[in-house]
């Protein structure tokens, strides 16, 4: 239900009253460019993710070739998308060729941001590292920086035409993005692109829509609200409330609500189980009328200083880190109240399906030939781009709608994917795609649960209950055990499980 | 029948098979004569002709009807409507006792029908007698009083063996004068009937063209009809795949109608799977016998609700052994289980020897249709039901409307594909959805709500269509619609919506608000009880 048709609107209004306003050359001046080396490196990547259809193997190296900007106390920026189950990170200096090996120091999938960091300490030396520039507002020009086989810059300019939030690539939490109308050129690095507004870093590529020619760039606030909680000794993450909403623009729905004075706010319309909105008391069918001082309009959207309209959830992320604490004004059944929300981030691991599992290896555990796996959209994910239809509808329905199908939450489904014909399977060739539901009499809701039901066989047997047809399939579990190696040996799975 | 897919394409082979080992054997099924039926004044000669004649199977145009229908398709996205007006040709043919015999989807949703013969200028209005949807058949009649004097009734043929040579009679494309064409019998099969998308009975595969116009048409040998051409393939998928409804499906139509009353195929209502593994048999302390199948889905709203639970096992139906595949020995032949259930008819009963906690019981179950299976089908000669209030359209879930809309909301697609296999039926026996807005100033900011499912309203939970109109025409200070699922509740204001209401019909040309049941456009023999 969170549409956010209505910010687009607010946002384009904007675009036309401050796009006269600014007009300042975005290109770095020709002779600096000559005399420094660039603030760019180029990032060579071997990636390797797992095969989660053969969760016991990796599938076949991939490598991708990248820039990175070069900030301060020499680190490398890149997004998260290049560096995701990587195996070997190198940089490479765009004017000499040097290489040196680098390594992932912070990494956040959900922002898509990396930082790196070269293995040879000195690697970097002589590049001036990149300030950042925040104050990005819409009709401002950006230059995306490019380099030619031979090391000189490549700049393309482009207008911001929108600051809005937008998802990202793992969407898990809606982020403010720029959206930057540009002709770009292809270069062989295409992926992290930066972004430049007076030789200071304002984004970076997200995705690019050649033929619209628009780019959504991860904005500077991000980065800078990313780089502040990468100097932490603990990395937290952007941080959430957990709740979703509905603007109130009905009338009828703002009198249901029981609201009284001026229309605004938000309609509260689910809170997510253990999460900080339904620690500090947030309610289903509260109108959350500020934060943090910041007034929300019915449609969603709070007045920023920079930009304007732009919904609310940015001050959730963009302005506040986890575990901050923020002032909720909201109005139950007409009745005025204050809630304060620690906020906190919430890892992929603490929901029921996680949104994604990268740079670790995918849980499962072969029985006789069945394997069965957690429920996770990065297995979803293996049915390509399209995975929202490809996918086996029922596991994308689970995935969709999970805080609402299990409210309790600290669970996960376990489903029994699909099953390599053995002796001891039988018959059972066909089966894929089923929820597990119980196993020897147990309740399954973790792969350990099932790892540890399977320890006590009903009179030899291993009985196996699922939610669809067939509902049950029964193992010997001595015959499991007897035929275990020659499984392995066949189908070339080096271990049988993996639980942690 | 409604089996799953993959049983079905197993069956496939195994009767193929069966049907070439038999080719040595006279015809499977003999040619019975009807039990009833008067003698008929002029009976094909061909059959004692010694040598093979030029048209094998007599002057079929002394059978051979053509029908031009003109059809109104209800409009499910303006179900206030009459409906789009088509017209389409068929072929029938006259049978036994005065009557034509087409397909169903050549007569259905149909408001004028009528009937020319081969040499006569005249068209003749009909009548729809019996219509079955769900194998596409029909009997249709002319009121015409020397209609039939010249014509001649078809006789029913048997099971032809593969390889042999079939002739389809028609207007393919809507010509005018009748068309032959000839092909071999390449497959015979389960297949499903297109027609109502939810049924899968016997069919036959023939080479020989079919095309639009060839519906309803006799296909014949040796001067009997041997099926009646009924769908194919077109376009990418394959070509020169031609289907017919074979003589058993006839003539269990013929028999069901007996009563003067079409009472459709009965089901089980229950879904089972195959019990081939050893350690699974071993567990179910079953016998090293290769019989049993394992009971997986009770339908609630089937016969064999209470009577068969989920892990019981099957092992006889009607004292035939069913093997540990599901197949059953039927007069010599394999056929999957089901088809002993496919031969009967309603009230009629079926017997089973279960295994339950390793006990042996026998079991009678009482046939009858499982109504939740035809909201996944198509209906036809029925008024799609709907309500109208304050401009918001609200109509249940069926797969006519799923047709119309290509929702691609996760939610509504699961509880289409699961409404029986989860019962979702026995929560929401209608699936209201909310279809459409009809843009007003009172539902102005309701757009987001467009294809929610209705759950409640004022805490009360509505079941059915009946139950949504009855709530909205109660008073109340304000209707507070819960849909199901996180989301805010839909709040609508009676005095505005009333004030609304003639100037949403006006506007909109909505001629009625309601139509709650689902009554027949004109008499129609079928009538779909609800629960």
């Amino acid at each position: 239900m969170r549409r956010n048709l209505f910010t687009t609107f607010a946002v384009i209004l904007l675009t036309v009253s401050v796009a006269i306003a600014k007009k300042e050359p975005a290109l770095p001046a020709a002779k600096e460019g000559k005399q420094k080396p660039l603030s760019l490196v180029r990032v060579n990547v071997t990636g390797q993710p797992y095969d989660y259809f053969r969760p016991w193997q990796k599938k076949a190296p991939l490598s991708k070739r990248a820039l990175g900007a070069v900030l301060s106390k020499g680190r490398v920026l890149v997004t998260a998308d290049l560096v995701a189950n990587q195996n070997y990170v190198e940089l490479e200096r765009a004017e000499s060729g040097e290489k040196s090996a680098a390594n992932v120091q912070v990494i956040d999938y959900e922002a898509n941001l990396a930082l790196l960091e070269p293995a040879e300490k000195n690697f970097l030396d002589g590049i001036t590292p990149l300030d950042i520039a925040t104050d990005t507002v819409v009709g401002d020009r950006l230059a995306a920086w490019q380099l030619e086989p031979t090391g000189a810059l490549v700049a393309t300019e482009g207008l911001v035409t929108t600051i809005q939030m937008t998802h990202y690539p793992v969407d898990v939490n809606q982020f403010l993005t720029y959206r930057v109308s540009i002709s770009m050129q292809y270069r062989e690095n295409s992926y992290t692109i930066p972004l430049v507004k007076n030789n200071k870093l304002a984004g970076l590529l997200l995705r690019y829509d050649p033929r619209a020619q628009l780019v959504d760039a991860i904005p500077a606030p991000i980065i800078t609200h990313f780089l502040k909680d990468a100097e932490t000794a603990h990395y937290d993450g952007f941080p959430s409330a957990g709740f979703s909403f509905f603007p109130t623009r009905d009338p009828q729905l703002r009198t249901f609500a029981g609201q009284t004075g001026k229309p605004g706010g938000v309609y509260v319309t689910s809170v997510e189980p253990n999460m900080p909105a339904v620690k500090a008391g947030l309610q289903v069918g509260d109108i959350v009328m500020e934060i943090g001082n910041n007034g929300i309009d019915q449609n969603g959207n709070y007045v920023d200083p920079l930009y304007g309209k732009i919904e609310f959830t940015n001050l959730l992320t963009a302005h506040a880190f986890a575990g901050d604490n923020v002032p909720f004004q909201i109005q139950r059944n007409g009745k005025p109240m204050q809630l304060n929300v620690t906020l906190e981030h919430r890892a992929a691991k603490n929901y029921v399906v996680s949104p994604y599992n990268l740079d670790q290896p995918p849980l499962y555990y072969v029985l006789g030939g069945v394997i069965f796996q957690e429920l996770s959209r990065q297995y979803l994910k293996e049915w390509g781009a399209n995975w929202q239809k490809e996918a086996p509808q029922r596991f994308v329905y689970l995935d969709h709608f999970q805080s609402e199908l299990f409210p309790e939450g600290h669970r996960k489904i376990v489903v029994l994917s699909q099953v390599l014909p053995a002796n001891a399977t039988i018959g059972y060739d066909d089966l894929a795609y089923l929820v597990v539901r119980r196993v020897n009499g147990r309740e399954i809701n973790s792969l350990a649960d099932l790892a540890e039901a399977v320890k006590h066989p009903i009179d030899g047997f291993i009985k196996i209950e699922t939610e669809e047809d067939p509902k049950q399939i029964e193992l010997e579990a001595a015959q499991v055990a007897a035929e275990a190696p020659a499984l392995q040996e066949n189908y070339g799975i080096p271990s049988l499980e993996r639980l942690e | 029948m409604k089996c799953c897919y993959l049983s079905i394409l197993l069956l496939a082979f195994e009767l193929t098979q069966l049907q070439a080992q038999q080719n040595s054997t006279p015809p499977v099924f003999p040619a019975q004569p009807q039990a009833s039926a008067k003698p008929s004044a002029a009976a094909p000669a061909v059959v004692t002709v010694p040598v093979p004649p030029a048209r094998p199977n007599g002057p079929v145009q002394k059978s051979l009807v053509r029908i031009t229908s003109t059809e109104v398709e209800p409009d499910y996205r303006a179900p206030w409507n009459a409906g789009a007006l088509q017209r389409g040709i068929g072929a029938g043919f006259v049978v036994e006792g005065n009557r034509i015999m087409t397909n169903a989807h050549v007569v259905s949703n149909s408001r004028y029908l009528t009937v020319e013969r081969d040499g006569d200028p005249n068209k003749y209005p009909a009548k729809v007698q019996f219509v079955a949807n769900d194998c596409d058949l029909a009997l249709i009649t002319v009121v015409a009083p020397n209609f039939y004097k010249n014509m001649v009734p078809l006789k029913f043929g048997g099971i032809p063996e593969l390889e042999s040579t079939v002739s389809a009679y028609g207007y393919p494309i809507g010509g005018e004068r009748m068309s032959v064409t000839t092909g071999i019998v390449s497959r015979i099969d389960f297949q499903l009937y297109t027609h109502s998308s939810i049924d899968q009975h016997l069919a036959i595969q023939i080479s020989a063209q079919i095309n639009p116009g060839n519906s309803g048409g006799p296909v014949m040998r040796n001067a009997k009809v041997v099926g009646v051409a009924f769908q194919g393939y077109s376009g990418d998928v394959a070509q020169g795949v031609a289907y017919m409804v074979p003589t058993p499906v006839i003539r269990r139509f013929l028999k069901d109608i007996d009563d003067g009353h079409y009472d459709k195929y009965v089901d089980l209502g229950i879904t089972y799977s195959k019990l081939q593994n050893p350690a699974q048999r071993k567990f179910l302390g079953l016998k090293d016998n290769d019989r049993g199948v394992l009971v997986t889905t009770v339908v609630a709203a089937g016969p064999c609700a209470k009577i068969l639970r989920e892990g019981d096992v099957l092992l006889t139906i009607d004292d035939h052994p069913i093997a540990s595949d599901a197949n059953v020995e039927l007069e010599g032949e394999r056929v999957e289980m089901p088809e002993v259930v496919e031969r009967k008819f309603k009230g009629d009963t079926v017997k089973f020897e279960i295994w339950r906690d390793k006990q042996q019981m026998n079991v009678k179950i009482v046939l009858s249709t499982v109504w939740p299976y035809f909201v996944l089908g198509h209906s036809y000669d029925v008024r799609p039901r709907y309500v109208v209030y304050g401009g918001l359209l609200f109509q249940p879930l069926s797969l006519d409307l799923i047709e119309a809309y290509q929702p691609t909301d996760l939610r509504l697609r699961h509880y289409f594909d699961y409404f029986v296999l989860e019962q979702i039926y026995l929560q929401h026996p209608d699936v209201i959805v909310l279809t459409n807005i009809l843009p007003d100033p009172i539902n102005t900011y309701l757009a987001p709500y467009r294809g929610g499912i209705v759950d409640e309203i004022n805490g009360k939970k509505i079941q059915t269509l009946d139950d949504l109109a009855k709530t909205f025409s109660e008073p109340a200070d304000r209707f507070v619609v819960k849909m199901i699922g996180d989301g805010p509740p839909l709040v609508l204001d009676p005095k505005q919506a009333e004030a609304a209401r003639e100037r949403i019909k006006t506007r909109y040309n909505v001629v009625r608000e309601q139509n709650l049941e689902e009554q027949a456009i004109a008499k129609a023999p079928e009538n779909q009880k609800k629960i």
